[in-house]
């Protein structure tokens, strides 16, 4: 590490220990090192003000039945050509559905799949999130509220099915990008499973609608399903 | 459990929460608008969308960043309802001057001023590693953002702050 780069560190977390020894060694760095902890102790002290009394809210009682999380960030298992493969195999798959921009669906299970093929870069495998701002976008209050404690959600777009816009995201799974279509005005009676040559979904009723959850054909989707209980809630 | 012993759990639970976390929340939403008074409605807010989603909190060291996460969107939220113009710092409301003025210190104060001129994505991240503690990685994780984005801006900030604070420091004044 030269000088250039110990202060450009430095400068970015000056608490780092892993120059001392540049900095032991240069004086200069030592000084400019010492400077900037200096410099962050008044910044700690300035930034500290002082806190009012905790006013708490009214809280509404809470119906928990409506609530549904997403899964929390995971590490994948498999190598990423893998996922990629298994994603080109899907939209192979759901490619054949679509037959022309007036098709009908036999199903909301079918269209839904179908959709996948409308937007195959979403079924890309990254650890890139979407920012807060675009997540907020998709997912407007008034349809839902996340918590954003969810995870890697590296996906967000506003979709159609059945008519309506609906928000559609991508998260990360063990096995490649898993799909979920929030639907808060598609109420179904019971879970329906959705498959595929190279997927495996479900369609959850969720309140007074349901959660769509589309991965690839190995992804462990009941872990997830156990995990998609706590982080939107249906605002409507 | 019946219902009502699990309203009562998940309602110590909060207040545990909110206990521990107020302060941090409170300082963060202070220093993200730069307003006294916005802050506090960004933490009611912010207190009732916690209250909301409070089942979705399994990991409980993992409580302050989704406080801080939930404050963060709000203050967004609060934003993007008011639209307020940017701040001018000559010009001040009496809740923004009440930032500045907070526990008169004239140590501190040409410090405070510095850090009140920062840009929003300067003084953000800063925020979060001197004042909550987190490492760049989490910061990037909050704001979304690749860490080389974080230490760029954190060492833009810092040297920013130099250039206000310490040239008008004569050397060996610095605590």
């Amino acid at each position: 590490m030269n000088c250039e780069e110990y202060r450009l560190a430095i400068a970015a977390d000056p608490s780092r220990e892993d120059g001392n020894a540049h900095a032991a060694a240069c004086p200069h760095c030592r000084a400019h090192r010492d400077e900037l902890r200096a410099l962050d102790r008044r910044i700690g002290r300035a930034l500290q003000i002082s806190v009012p009394e905790l006013r708490m809210p009214d809280l509404p009682d809470v119906d928990t039945s409506s609530v549904v999380a997403l899964p929390a960030r995971r590490r994948f298992t498999s190598p990423a050509w893998l996922a990629v493969a298994a994603t080109l195999v899907l939209a192979a798959f759901v490619g054949i559905r679509m037959i022309g921009d007036n098709v009908t669906y036999a199903s909301l299970a079918d269209e839904i799949v179908a959709h996948l093929d409308h937007e195959p870069y979403a079924l890309r495998v990254t650890d890139e999130p979407v920012s807060e701002r675009r997540l907020a976008k998709v997912v407007p209050a008034e349809v839902a509220s996340m918590n954003h404690d969810a995870g890697l959600i590296t996906y967000a777009q506003t979709c159609v099915i059945n008519g309506k816009k609906v928000p559609h995201l991508v998260i990360q799974g063990e096995h490649g990008p898993v799909t979920i279509l929030l639907l808060p005005d598609e109420a179904v009676d019971d879970a329906v499973e959705l498959e595929g040559e190279s997927i495996n979904g479900v369609l959850l009723p969720v309140g007074g609608g349901s959660v769509a959850i589309i991965g690839e054909k190995d992804e462990k989707l009941e872990s997830i399903r156990q995990n998609v209980m706590n982080s939107v809630t249906w605002s409507t | 459990m019946n219902s009502s012993d699990a309203e009562a759990t998940r309602r110590q639970k909060f207040d545990e929460l909110v206990a521990v976390y107020h302060q941090d929340m409170y300082r963060y939403a202070a220093w993200l608008s730069r307003d006294r008074t916005v802050a506090e409605d960004v933490v009611q807010e912010s207190l009732l969308r916690a209250w909301k989603s409070l089942d979705a909190l399994r990991d409980a060291p993992a409580a302050k960043h989704w406080l801080l996460t939930i404050v963060r969107r709000e203050n967004a939220r609060y934003f993007e309802r008011r639209r307020l113009e940017t701040v001018d710092v000559d010009n001040l409301t009496p809740s923004q001057e009440a930032l500045l003025a907070d526990q008169p210190d004239h140590e501190l104060d040409d410090v405070r001023a510095a850090i009140y001129r920062l840009d929003d994505d300067y003084r953000e991240p800063l925020v979060l590693q001197v004042l909550m503690g987190y490492s760049t990685n989490e910061i990037a994780e909050l704001m979304g953002l690749k860490q080389g984005a974080v230490l760029t801006r954190l060492h833009r900030a810092r040297l920013k702050l130099r250039e206000d604070i310490v040239e008008e420091t004569a050397p060996g004044q610095m605590k």
